[in-house]
């Protein structure tokens, strides 16, 4: 293939380059093939002309200095994507297309501007870490086979008006990092579409849309984000809280979803001024007991960690118990002050604050479960007082 | 504090008071031991932490941590492995100030084998508001860094207080880098310093030189800085790093081909190959900190290979990074023939381990 590719360009005009290390400022125009990786040192600025196409093929282009790139198309075969190093904000990729890559664009610190790129058939489209500040706006990441947007390691870029589609594992990762904003994004038929996960990653997620996928968004190990006034609507499940996680969720409209939310082991999240509408279950809880937390969770953990972490027990970074501790736990989460549509609202009239509605499925509907060869209470949900009318404005 | 926080703290304290009493014992198989000195003079009280890697915004724990006794000396039991010591120690001046005194030994790492490694004494220093040595403002030095007569900017100097690094590793007590012009100039306590300046065509503050890459210890080390001087320095020449040299050293680091192996696949749980994968060899059981062989990545077919110095029991694993905690997204994975990860290697041999099975972590 690779040979195949190469006597192609060939036969086109296009003169492979070999081992390019970029010493000063370069422009780029036209088709470009390269089969080993392109260094470009600090201070020096390597602008790539609008239409180019850029190929690699099992390198990668690695900038330390500044990179302009405007309708670009960066592409190739096993190939590394590109690698900013500490670019500042005179780095700008714009309107460019970055596929097939390991990881399309990893960003290592710095604060380079990205707008209006597409990330697609990627591993991972876009990787922001060692602290990367800037901003992310009007991107697309599609059909990425792990991570569309992959955040983590104290970064704080904002996400801004991207769209997220059929990325096959998550669309975004949030992974220790706190975007400084992020809204006005849409994540339409991934597996996840949004991840929150581990102990510190406390972002405020607000004003997203969330369409058709497997879930919306999950809150996972011990993350305590906010989330607000988010659309959420068709997925499988909307929002799915898990291991210990705290989010506070308000201001959302959950609909049509077959559970809108998913309450799952030892979480106790704030769920208050929320709409749910029209979802086949409108709140789920699941393997979810305080007695269980306090007897068996925290060995639970030690266990899990022991076993899939990285060769002997060095894992994750470190979450004490403490860290993880819930707040209070009482058999009981507190779903309080949501709307839960004029047919749920009747019925709640109808049954009284300690009845049993049918779109809540809790402790009242199923007394225990079994883990380990015991039986745990499932706990209840407290949805007295909700509110009487909706809370949240219709969208578009 | 209620009756049941004092057990769990009894407990605590307990475990604690075993643990240090295991660390110092003499009669532990292997281990290192040294003396801490401020102004050349024993260290008593002082704190010494034992780390498994190098960073200096270390997020772990300290592996192991023992004070100093009267005569400002340690002794810490440890398996074997590669160590990163550092000492401390908070205390109250006579005039009711509190000062933080710290430094990292300059030999930093060391190996324990079996015994008791000795590590040669070395200073704290006391550690200003940013971290940094107390400078004096009226004291300090500066120069213009070159190349082939050309002045280098955005080159990092480099001051050590203690040459039996090297002048490379984090052990530096300070660095600066010049300006547009190739200058520098740098506020220091009064003392002799050791100067190495390098400039990395990627502008990172550190990691290893690769070609291209330009390096050199100053001429003229050690300066002595008098209290009160600027010193100026002499033209501060920096030389390439050479593709020859580079080249052999990576042939005989941890890559180095030998006529001991390991080989074999690297698998995911559908038995397809994984590829970016490196395998890591381990002396200790517990497989943490820095392996002492790993293998390149593996290619698209999975295949490995790990060349290993010498015979012995290795704790095999897999992972598709190196340091580090772990992160989700990463391939993770042990050699299971045994459940402690083991394998026996006769030197001279090479060893087919089947496949190492890996999993995505999420």
């Amino acid at each position: 293939m690779r040979r195949c590719l190469f006597i192609l360009l060939l036969l086109f005009g296009v003169q492979p380059a070999s081992a390019l290390v970029v010493d000063q400022d370069t422009l780029w125009t036209g088709e470009r093939f390269f089969t080993e990786d392109v260094r470009v040192l600090s201070e020096v600025t390597l602008t790539v002309a609008p239409g180019s196409v850029i190929h690699f093929s099992g390198s990668r282009l690695e900038v330390s200095g500044r990179l302009l790139a405007r309708d670009v198309e960066f592409s190739g075969e096993n190939w590394g994507g590109l690698l900013l190093k500490g670019n500042d904000a005179t780095t700008l990729l714009s309107d460019c297309v970055i596929n097939g890559a390991s990881t399309g664009l990893l960003v290592q610190g710095g604060a380079p501007r990205l707008e209006r790129l597409t990330f697609s058939g990627n591993k991972v489209g876009l990787e922001l870490r060692g602290k990367a500040a800037g901003k992310v706006s009007n991107c697309r990441f599609i059909d990425n086979s792990k991570v569309g947007l992959f955040l983590k390691d104290d970064s704080t870029t904002s996400v801004v008006g991207c769209w997220f589609e059929n990325n096959h594992r998550y669309g975004a990762y949030l992974y220790h990092a706190q975007p400084k904003e992020f809204y006005d994004n849409v994540f339409v038929k991934n597996a996840t579409g949004l991840i929150i996960a581990y102990h510190g990653t406390d972002p405020v997620v607000s004003n997203n849309r969330f369409e058709a996928n497997e879930i919306a968004i999950q809150v996972d190990r011990a993350a305590r984000p906010v989330i607000r006034d988010n659309l959420l609507r068709g997925n499988q499940t909307g929002l799915y809280v898990y291991r210990r996680s705290d989010p506070l969720v308000t201001g959302n409209r959950i609909e049509e979803n077959r559970v809108g939310l998913l309450v799952a082991y030892s979480s106790y999240p704030q769920i208050e001024g929320n709409d749910f509408l029209a979802n086949e279950l409108a709140l789920k809880l699941e393997f979810q007991s305080s007695l269980w937390e306090t007897e068996r969770g925290a060995e639970a953990r030690i266990g899990e960690t022991s076993a899939r972490s990285a060769f002997a027990g060095q894992g994750m970074r470190s979450v004490t118990e403490d860290d993880r501790r819930a707040k209070g736990m009482a058999g009981a989460v507190k779903v309080v002050g949501n709307w839960w549509g004029d047919v749920g609202t009747a019925e709640l009239v109808k049954i009284g604050p300690t009845g049993n509605p049918s779109f809540i499925h809790d402790g009242k509907d199923q007394a225990t479960f079994v883990d380990v060869g015991e039986t745990f209470p499932l706990d209840k949900v407290i949805f007295a007082p909700w509110s009487e009318s909706a809370v949240t404005e219709v969208k578009p | 504090m209620n009756s049941k926080m004092i057990k769990y703290l009894y407990i605590t304290l307990t475990l604690l008071s075993l643990g240090l009493l295991c660390a110092c014992s003499p009669n532990g198989e292997g281990g290192l031991s040294g003396q801490m000195l401020f102004q050349d003079q024993p260290l008593a009280s002082a704190q010494v932490e034992i780390y498994l890697k190098a960073d200096k915004d270390r997020s772990v724990q300290p592996f192991a941590v023992v004070v100093t006794d009267v005569a400002g000396r340690y002794q810490v039991s440890l398996p074997q492995g590669s160590y990163f010591v550092i000492g401390k120690k908070r205390e109250t001046t006579d005039d009711g100030r509190t000062r933080m005194l710290m430094a990292e030994s300059p030999a930093n790492p060391h190996q324990v084998a079996k015994g008791v490694s000795s590590i040669p004494s070395f200073n704290l220093h006391e550690m200003g508001r940013e971290g940094l040595p107390m400078a004096d403002a009226a004291t300090g030095l500066s120069g213009q860094i070159t190349y082939q007569g050309e002045p280098v900017s955005r080159a990092f100097v480099y001051i050590y207080t203690e040459t039996d690094s090297g002048l490379v590793g984090p052990s530096y007590g300070e660095a600066v880098q010049s300006d547009k012009s190739g200058y520098f100039s740098i506020d220091l306590p009064a003392g002799r310093y050791s100067l190495v300046a390098r400039k990395r065509v990627d502008g990172s503050r550190s990691g290893a030189l690769s070609p291209g890459d330009l390096n050199a210890p100053y001429s003229g080390n050690p300066v002595k800085v008098r209290r009160g001087e600027r010193l100026s320095l002499a033209e501060f020449s920096l030389a390439g790093v050479d593709a020859e040299i580079y080249a052999q050293r990576q042939a005989d680091g941890v890559f180095a081909k030998t006529d001991t192996r390991l080989f074999g696949l690297v698998l995911d749980a559908e038995d397809q190959p994984v590829s970016d994968v490196y395998v890591f060899a381990y002396l200790d059981s517990r497989m943490v900190g820095k392996p002492v062989h790993m293998s390149v990545p593996t290619g698209e077919d999975g295949k490995f290979a790990l060349y290993l110095s010498d015979g012995g029991t290795y704790y095999i694993g897999a992972r598709s990074a190196f340091g580090g905690p772990l992160e989700p997204g990463e391939w993770v994975g042990t050699f299971d023939d045994q459940p402690d990860h083991r394998v026996a290697v006769t030197r001279g041999t090479e060893t087919d381990l089947g496949s190492i099975i890996v999993k995505e972590f999420w």
